[in-house]
């Protein structure tokens, strides 16, 4: 498995596209909200409410859309005869299917480091007070997409079907959870549909640590952690039963 | 070494194998020809562990397909009919790849991607982009990635497809020295010229079911093809056609031509001749049809084309 995750971490790298789409329009989404919509709502100099918002908001978001990414991989591989190949190579066939989940959770992990890392360089945001809460958060958030782009590869026959429904499934999961207009704005209906996506769950635990300041013990930030965990434990499961089914099924 | 026996394989309701059976003994080159649509791929694909029969049992060297998976695919290598490589990564990081898969220790797998890939002539180009690669040189690649492990038994399945002649001989010489270190190969193709320089053995497929099977010397004896001569004449009579197809009968008149049938035409060819200048024909031209694998297999598949 090790060597499929080294494989499409190769692949990521020699792929300016890809680190682009990742890392860098992720930056420039940040930076134009932050000027836009940065200090919106914000009661005084110091609340960081708006960036916060922005910076959450926008890291779901927009890793949602490299996970979807990594799914249409999949697909890929299927179409040019590369997850032939893999089968008959001496691994467990669910190996193929876990190297992916590790990939994804690897970039997911290093897609929300540097958001928070550049919010803290470019716009001041307060990381080092919060590292360790972050650092769970973080990987709560991360595991928890980790699974959305495999579901969506099992559920479609190419890479652009894969694209379609991502972009329409995360640009309405953005909207009702509150990576595009923070939550406390929307009416009250909205706000109980938000409950059921991820974007909610993620964008409230960053709120947790940067604007309630709770602490990693704290029952109500762990909740949150612990949901988003049953969210990926979730989407991981239906991922591997999907890929038994749909992927897996070459001819 | 390789034992394949009563292979069945349904697609929704369309039967694609209709229970195969044949032995590969070990160094033997077996080809599979069949036309499209015929079933040769879904062997390769279910003895590759791609898909699995509804029926049967396959084993290499004794383990079991279907109850020692891990170290039955051990024991093969796969060239796929699609170029399996991924296009953004260079020829060498390819194989790194496919090698390691197979556990290969590293110092050994780098000295053999090393030795494959000079091999297959690709020395200057391997840290080149595959996607920067001609047809023939991916399919260099492909074969390269099925060897790194070293495996006792190699499936090929087409594969000079689509490539220049240069890249296709080389791949020829490749299969022939790799027949020479003693590997067991499958190969399956469309191409007859390949099969009758490559392959010890050849099983002909059509419809599902492996029709005939055997040495070409056997195909070409098994059926009753008769190889052919045809000459044409300046001066044929029904006087002297009468006087020659009284010696020979097995033979067809078209206008001035004759065609003559023999099971041997090398022995015969020339007691033909003398035959034809004792009733005083002047012979014109002469054609010669020998019986060839394309003969065998229009003869044994028909002429229907398969577009299925």
């Amino acid at each position: 498995m090790i060597e499929l995750v080294k494989k499409d971490l190769k692949l990521f790298f020699v792929n300016k596209q890809d680190m682009l789409l990742t890392f860098a329009l992720p930056i420039i989404f940040i930076t134009l909200f932050n000027f836009v919509f940065g200090n919106m709502g914000n009661s005084g100099e110091n609340d960081v409410g708006g960036l916060v918002h922005v910076v959450a908001g926008m890291s779901v978001m927009m890793l949602l859309f490299s996970v979807a990414g990594i799914g249409g991989s999949l697909i890929d591989e299927k179409q040019e005869g590369m997850l032939k190949k893999l089968l008959c190579a001496p691994i467990p066939p669910n190996n193929i299917l876990y190297g992916k989940m590790v990939y994804a959770i690897i970039i997911s992990i290093a897609q929300l480091i540097i958001m928070f890392v550049y919010a803290w360089l470019a716009f001041g945001l307060d990381i080092m007070h919060h590292l360790p809460s972050l650092a769970l958060m973080i990987l709560a958030t991360a595991y928890a997409c980790s699974g959305f782009g495999i579901v969506l590869a099992s559920f479609a026959k190419t890479r652009q079907q894969v694209q379609g429904f991502s972009t329409i499934i995360v640009m309405v999961m953005s909207a009702v959870g509150g990576s595009m207009i923070p939550i406390f704005v929307m009416p009250e209906l909205m706000q109980k549909i938000a409950v059921f996506t991820v974007n909610y769950w993620g964008i409230q635990g960053f709120y947790d640590i940067f604007m309630k300041s709770l602490p990693l013990t704290d029952i109500t930030f762990l909740f949150k952690v612990f949901v988003l965990i049953g969210i990926g434990t979730l989407l991981n499961l239906i991922a591997l039963l999907m890929f038994k089914k749909n992927i897996l099924k070459i001819v | 070494m390789i034992h394949v026996s009563n292979l069945r394989k349904k697609f929704d309701n369309i039967e694609a194998l209709k229970g195969i059976s044949f032995n590969i003994k070990q160094g033997e080159c077996y080809g599979m020809l069949g036309p499209n649509g015929a079933g040769k791929t879904t062997i390769i694909s279910i003895m590759s562990n791609i898909l699995k029969p509804n029926e049967g049992e396959v084993s290499i060297n004794g383990y079991d397909l279907k109850k020692n998976p891990l170290e039955y695919k051990k024991n093969i290598g796969v060239v796929t009919q699609e170029i399996a490589l991924y296009n953004e990564l260079s020829a060498y990081d390819n194989l790194l790849f496919w090698g390691s898969l197979y556990k290969v220790p590293r110092p050994e797998l780098i000295k053999r991607i090393d030795e494959t890939i000079n091999l297959l002539g690709l020395i200057d180009r391997k840290n080149d982009k595959v996607k920067t690669y001609s047809g023939g040189m991916k399919r260099r690649v492909n074969i390269a990635s099925a060897l790194l492990h070293r495996p006792k038994v190699l499936f090929m399945d087409e594969p000079t497809v689509g490539i220049d002649p240069q890249s296709r001989n080389l791949i020829f010489e490749v299969v022939e020295k790799l027949q020479e270190d003693g590997m067991t190969i499958i190969y399956t193709t469309h191409y007859m010229e390949e099969a009758e320089r490559l392959c010890d053995r050849i099983g002909i497929i059509d419809d599902g079911k492996i029709i005939v099977q055997g040495t070409l010397d056997e195909l070409k004896t098994s059926g009753s093809m008769k190889e052919t001569v045809s000459i044409s004449f300046a001066n044929l009579t029904d006087e002297r056609y009468i006087r020659i197809a009284k010696d020979w009968k097995d033979n067809k008149r078209c206008d001035s031509k004759i065609h003559f049938y023999s099971m041997n035409i090398q022995s015969d060819l020339s007691k033909i001749i003398l035959k034809c200048n004792e009733v005083g024909l002047d012979i014109l031209h002469i054609d010669i049809k020998k019986i060839n694998l394309e003969t065998i297999f229009l003869n044994l598949t028909g002429n229907k084309l398969r577009d299925k």
